[in-house]
């Protein structure tokens, strides 16, 4: 297939993205193994509740926090605000846009690719200089078909040097039906030079529905000397490709259960036939979404992945499910990420020399039993580097944010609203072997409280440093070990906001790139 | 949060210490598990601050906070918590309350002030509001600590609020912790006690400008009213995570030029629940 990025100079677009730069104030210490940066994309939410948007297509301010180990350290920040309409000129109101990357990261030692969590093409970023080099667009929209929609979270083949991740266009609802994808590609960037190649994907027959045919993850693997790339097909609805104007609620399309695509890389053929792994449909859960993989055997793999059962293609509006509306609900503010409507999940998927298992890991959340932990709003999944211990967040659940009109799409499967609380966020430590809690008598395998957007970076000495952040908490750097004990922290009240407009709330992921 | 004992004297005293201690210790042993000591669960609570009025001043070493609170609960007897950098100097400073927020309000220009909503609805709070004093000063420097305190004055707690209040403690913050009450006690959600406080100072270092953390929903009303003053020797381009710039001035404060960004409206609290939804309580879980 012929491919063309959009690409233009930065330098002839300079109005069309923002940086600023400053320093945290750190408490406590930064040990030696986070010499480099943090990375992060974070986005806006407008502090006046009366402006209405949808979270996707929240504006974008990627964020790197450079390190510099000691006691206590030094930690700078440095934004970049991105326009949604670079690099074809700045945004003006467009209802849909090239690239607007508030979500995933994909980072080697000198390119950020951020992504956005469903529109939109990655964005290239030279995380040296932190400017814009060029957008992943391959696919031109139309009329009838004016989005693209992208994995957020690329594969990565087992020699780190080949990305892979999938792109279609979004085809405009019609006659009552939603949005479908277009044109379903496969594309392979190299990390080295820059190349890409692309594949036709031809959808399973047994999964063929395009409607939620949006992959928010893949993973790559090998098998009897064969590559193969695995897509998480998370199934979101979209009902409109643009944003409808605030409303009281609307009809909704449930999703259905999310399932995972396999297609076999073929160097010789344009067209790969994707085949469904088995067992995944059958769990019935909603967005899968998030993973982490260990492929190293190179037969077969381990897959760590989560269901949100969140109404991932929806927003937050209109009467909430006890009936408030959104101006009576002080915690709602406009563009705010969808809550879930019962428990998550987070599934072990094996698969070797031809057999599979799967294990779940599904649990509410007890108030007089918090040393168990929760899977509600599972986020993100890292193995530590011993690949022995698995490290997940999970967002809590704000009930007084769930959409009537959401939870009425999903009937029995939504959780108890006159019974149910809210729920604190949480960072737990599991083995990643048997997939339960990795408890200890010192209630160091979990954090309730804690920002979701969290990195595990290897230490020499073998116990794995976890950071975690959001603008409003700060950075928090714990030993893998002691999820108790803090070893160092910092804050700037600069990291809070944008302007005098908007602040900046909790992003999703966070990565780690070494100096 | 309300007492339900707030002073007791005596060889009774040496007991329910003794017995607090005890369930502590329990608790401890359980992880933290309120499932092991479910007496431990505080009963259904309505206290929250309604609002506010602060000054944060900063300088480029130091953060110094001053300000009032409003208060409003049912019961008699309450305490307010709050959380700071462990090398902080707390203090009950009214005079030097009063005068810091009677300058800015002053060099504003009260007309300036009384145009601004939340300044005006704190203000109406405050003509209705009792004085009340704050005693019984303390600083909590563990879980464990807080949690037997709680316990002596027969106030509990909840696991969810203990939850966040454990990453404050591990993150280097202490917990401080003052008695008050009421000469008008009200038992109606609907009608709680008012009450003003005395002004309050906290001062610790730090090389940027930190704002308060999101309160915890006590029972009673799901957002605060806020202004907020953030004072700074230098042009700052902070901004209030929650609330809009309403004003931009400068000021002189004994004898220090300042800059001055005034932010005013309504936050939410953090751990909000839906109408009618009860506490945490045993047995409860949250989820199918």
């Amino acid at each position: 297939m012929a491919l063309e990025t959009v690409t233009e100079s930065p330098d002839a677009l300079g109005g069309a993205f923002e940086a600023s730069s400053f320093d945290l104030h750190m408490r406590g210490s930064i040990p030696s193994c986070l010499e480099g940066s943090l990375v992060v994309a974070t986005n806006r939410r407008h502090k006046s509740r009366s402006v209405y948007s949808r979270w996707h297509d929240s504006q974008t301010d990627l964020l790197r926090l450079d390190l510099t180990p000691g006691h206590p350290g030094s930690v700078r920040a440095h934004f970049l605000g991105t326009d949604p309409g670079w690099p074809h000129a700045p945004a003006a109101g467009s209802a849909t846009y090239v690239s607007q990357p508030n979500h995933g990261l994909n980072c080697t030692a000198d390119t950020l690719w951020a992504t956005n969590l469903l529109f939109g093409a990655p964005l290239e970023v030279d995380l040296r200089t932190w400017r814009p080099r060029r957008v992943l667009r391959y696919l031109e929209p139309s009329d009838a078909t004016p989005q693209v929609t992208t994995t957020s979270h690329f594969a990565w083949d087992l020699g780190q040097r080949h990305a892979y991740f999938h792109q279609s266009l979004l085809a405009r609802e019609q006659a009552g039906a939603p949005a479908s994808a277009v044109d379903l590609t496969l594309f392979r960037l190299d990390a080295h030079t820059g190349r890409e190649r692309a594949w036709r994907i031809v959808p399973p027959p047994d999964d063929a529905s395009l409607i939620g045919a949006n992959f928010h993850s893949a993973f790559c693997f090998e098998e009897q000397g064969r590559s193969y790339v695995g897509l998480l097909r998370t199934g979101a609805v979209v009902q409109h490709v643009e944003a409808h104007g605030p409303s009281d609620g609307h009809p909704v399309l449930p999703m259905e259960a999310s399932t995972i695509w396999v297609v076999e890389i073929d160097e010789h053929s344009d067209h790969l036939q994707a085949t469904t792994l088995p067992g995944v449909r059958e769990i019935g859960g909603f967005a899968l979404s998030h993973l982490d993989v260990d492929a190293s055997s190179r037969d077969g793999f381990v897959l760590y992945a989560n269901y949100k059962q969140a109404a991932v293609g929806e927003d937050t509006h209109g009467l909430n499910v006890y009936g408030e509306p959104a101006d009576q609900v002080p915690e709602h503010y406009s563009g705010m990420i969808i809550e879930p409507f019962n428990v998550g999940t987070v599934i072990r998927y094996r698969r070797a020399q031809g057999k599979w298992s799967i294990s779940r890991f599904r649990r509410t959340y007890r108030p007089d039993r918090t040393s168990e932990g929760h899977s509600w709003l599972p986020i993100n999944v890292q193995l530590d580097s011993t690949g022995r211990r698995l490290f997940c967040s999970f967002a809590g659940f704000r009930p007084r944010l769930l959409p009537r009109h959401v939870a009425q799409a999903y009937g029995d499967a939504v959780a108890d609203v006159r019974q149910i609380r809210y729920v604190p966020p949480l960072l737990m430590r599991f083995d990643a072997e048997t997939l339960q809690p990795d408890v200890d008598s010192h209630r160091r395998h979990l954090s309730y409280a804690e920002p979701v957007a969290f990195a595990v970076v290897p230490h020499p000495r073998g116990d794995d440093v976890v950071c975690t952040f959001s603008p409003e908490i700060g950075l928090r750097i714990y030993s893998g070990d002691d999820l108790s004990a803090m070893v160092g922290y910092g804050v700037a009240g600069e990291l809070m906001t944008y302007r005098d407009t908007h602040f900046r709330p909790m992003p999703a992921h966070m990565v780690f790139v070494p100096r | 949060m309300a007492l339900n004992r707030p002073a007791v004297g005596g060889p009774e005293f040496v007991r329910i210490v003794a017995e607090a201690r005890a369930k502590v210790e329990r608790l401890e042993a359980a992880q933290w598990d309120f499932a092991a000591v479910p007496e431990v669960f505080a009963r259904p609570q309505h206290a929250d601050v309604m609002a506010k009025e602060a000054v944060h001043m900063f300088d480029g070493r130091t953060m110094t906070r001053v300000g009032r609170l409003v208060l409003g609960g049912t019961g008699a007897h309450f305490n307010l918590m709050g959380t700071f950098p462990a090398d902080s100097t707390f203090r009950v400073a009214t005079e030097y309350t009063s005068k810091v927020l009677g300058e800015v309000h002053q060099q504003v220009g009260r007309d300036a002030m009384s145009d601004l909503p939340a300044y005006d609805e704190i203000q109406q709070l405050y003509r209705r509001a009792e004085d009340i004093e704050f005693s019984n000063y303390g600083m909590f420097y563990s879980l464990r600590d807080l949690v037997q305190w709680l316990l002596v004055h027969d106030a509990g707690c909840f696991p969810s609020t203990l939850e966040t209040i454990v990453r404050r403690f591990a993150q280097g913050n202490v917990v401080q912790n003052n008695m008050y009450s009421t000469n008008s006690p009200s038992d109606d959600p609907s009608n709680p006690s008012i009450m003003r406080s005395p002004g309050l100072m906290v001062q610790f270092p730090s090389k940027v400008v930190e704002w308060m953390e999101q309160p915890i929903y006590g029972g009673l009303v799901d957002e605060t009213i806020k202004v907020e003053h953030l004072l700074t020797v230098m042009p700052t381009d902070v901004s209030h995570p929650y609330l809009p710039l309403v004003l931009e001035s400068k000021v002189r404060i004994l004898d220090q030029d300042y800059y001055l960004r005034t932010y005013g409206g309504t936050a939410p609290k953090e751990a909000l629940r839906g109408p009618g939804v009860p506490e945490e309580r045993p047995d409860t879980p949250s989820g199918a």
